[in-house]
């Protein structure tokens, strides 16, 4: 078993669709405290900066989209108290703050993806998808770095010739604006000679082949249907209508049957599920150190 | 992609998605879902719209020299966005889509979403993104002979697009808020943006007036020297 990072990303794809497609149409209590729970959990497992900073920025997010909706909607029968004849309801303040907490989840979650999905696992999908898309998708991110020197080496020339001042806003203005004209121009170029040469070598004769280092094995065959199985369990328990919150035009509060529990545990397992492999494999690092 | 050897189903599956399942999905959706899941039909819509083009991208004879140019205006996109304040994502995207055709400006526009967001942060709204740049770049394409005629015209496009381009974010802001389309929470998302809207339009005249005759000058060379 391998950590969770390590999967095939076609797996992680469909892990992050299946937990944040439910997330965001579901606007339940119960699902919504599991997926922020899962998500914050998982950030603070995979995260390494260990900054304050971004809980801050998200949790100062979290109030001011909670309260937008109680401010500017006015529907629900428990008014709470009136401000300028305008009613605030207790149910336009509780879907204020679960779809806040949901979208402060799908952030989070996000923010773990990008870590996860680094640009060569994301071009491992598209070329699944598309092989056109997934070469220019290449191309095009080669081309930024390489951009990147040459503007520096573009810049270095031009200080030489002494063209390029910095005295005023207008003379650096100027400058840089010539450095992009001479970079477009250099990029266009050198992308025709890119493409001759992809000609030269054979491109577009032959259907393209693509190398990549990520396999299909047995783990993560195991890990697609548990992440399938757990995803259906709860779109089922959604579909059926027992596991549902409705908040207006009065909330409706949380039905317990046997399918909504079973359906509440399983999306529970499936947003905690990242974190505990991670764990698990942590414990087991640890554990295989102390004994050498 | 799944390569489908059968022509006639081919061409049926062209015209059938774009012309028949798109609406039909709307209107099913619309009716069928109460209106707090109207997020998922326009999710829904924005994945099979981007499916449809990138399928049809696929098939479609390119020359190499036309796909390598166009990765070069994606990372051209993608390399400006590290300009504070000022964007000159849509006005690259808009000057692809005029000099090399709807579908590039299309790809271009898509794409440079999906490559700044490996940077900045990949969010539910990337699919929306994708698809408000995209049509952008597309509609700069389609009406390319008059935008390069009329360089005020093409200046109104560029403001236009860029407080479209806010105007239709707020939209899906608003979806994934409420779940359906509160007009309150609308324009509060709204007048919030402004700031946003403001420099996206400002940023896109400013980069259009100086960008779009010399980069323009190039494309055309480009057109004439190797024939792209």
């Amino acid at each position: 078993m391998r950590g969770f990072k390590e999967l095939n990303p076609a797996v992680i794809m469909l892990y992050y669709l299946c937990v944040i497609g439910i997330a965001m149409f579901c606007t339940d209590p119960v699902i919504t405290g599991f997926s922020l729970a899962g998500a914050v959990t998982m950030f603070l497992t995979i995260d390494r900066k260990r900054k304050i900073g971004i809980h801050v920025s998200f949790f100062l997010l979290f109030a001011v989209l909670a309260l937008i909706n109680p401010v500017f909607y006015h529907n629900g029968v428990t008014v709470l108290f009136v401000v300028n004849d305008n009613p605030i309801t207790l149910e336009a303040t509780l879907y204020g703050i679960t779809a806040s907490a949901m979208m402060i989840s799908v952030l989070y979650r996000f923010r773990t993806f990008t870590m996860i999905m680094t640009a060569d696992k994301l071009m491992y999908v598209f070329g699944k998808l598309s092989p056109k898309i997934s070469l220019i998708l290449s191309m095009a991110l080669r081309y930024i770095p390489l951009m990147r020197s040459q503007t520096s080496k573009v810049r270095n020339t031009q200080k030489a010739l002494g063209i390029y001042r910095e005295d005023n806003i207008a003379d650096t203005i100027k400058g840089e604006a010539r450095i992009f004209s001479i970079m477009t121009t250099w990029s266009l170029e050198n992308g025709i000679i890119t493409a001759d040469s992809m000609e030269a070598r054979g491109y577009g004769l032959h259907k393209r082949t693509n190398f990549s280092v990520f396999r299909f094995t047995l783990p993560d065959r195991i890990m697609l249907l548990v992440f399938l199985a757990l995803a259906g369990i709860t779109a089922w328990a959604v579909a059926s209508g027992e596991a549902g919150f409705t908040f207006y035009p009065a909330l409706s509060g949380v039905t317990l049957t046997p399918l909504s529990i079973t359906g509440y545990t399983a999306y529970g397992i499936l947003s905690f599920l990242p974190p505990i492999i991670e764990l698990k494999e942590a414990v087991r690092w640890k554990y295989l150190i102390s004994r050498i | 992609m799944i390569v489908i050897e059968n022509a006639g189903l081919r061409r049926f599956i062209k015209t059938a998605f774009p012309f028949i399942i798109i609406p039909v999905f709307t209107i099913i959706g619309s009716t069928v879902f109460d209106s707090s899941k109207h997020i998922i039909i326009s999710l829904g819509v924005a994945a099979m719209t981007l499916l449809v083009f990138i399928s049809g991208y696929e098939k479609k004879k390119t020359g190499t020299r036309r796909l390598v140019i166009a990765s070069v205006m994606i990372a051209l996109c993608v390399f400006g966005r590290f300009i504070p304040i000022f964007k000159p994502v849509t006005a690259v995207t808009i000057i692809a889509g005029i000099y090399l055709g709807g579908e590039t400006g299309f790809l271009v526009g898509a794409m440079s979403a999906v490559i700044s967001n490996i940077f900045a942060g990949q969010g539910p709204w990337t699919a929306f993104q994708m698809l408000a740049w995209g049509l952008i770049g597309f509609i700069a394409g389609i009406a390319s002979s008059p935008l390069r005629k009329n360089r005020a015209l093409l200046l109104a496009y560029g403001a236009v697009s860029g407080i479209a381009y806010s105007f239709i974010m707020d939209i899906w802001t608003t979806l994934w808020y409420s779940g359906e389309f509160v007009t309150e929470v609308y324009l509060s998302a709204l007048v919030t943006a402004i700031p946003y809207t403001v420099s996206y339009a400002v940023s896109n005249l400013v980069f259009l007036l100086f960008l779009a005759r010399p980069f323009g000058e190039k494309l055309e060379r480009m057109h004439i020297k190797y024939g792209v």
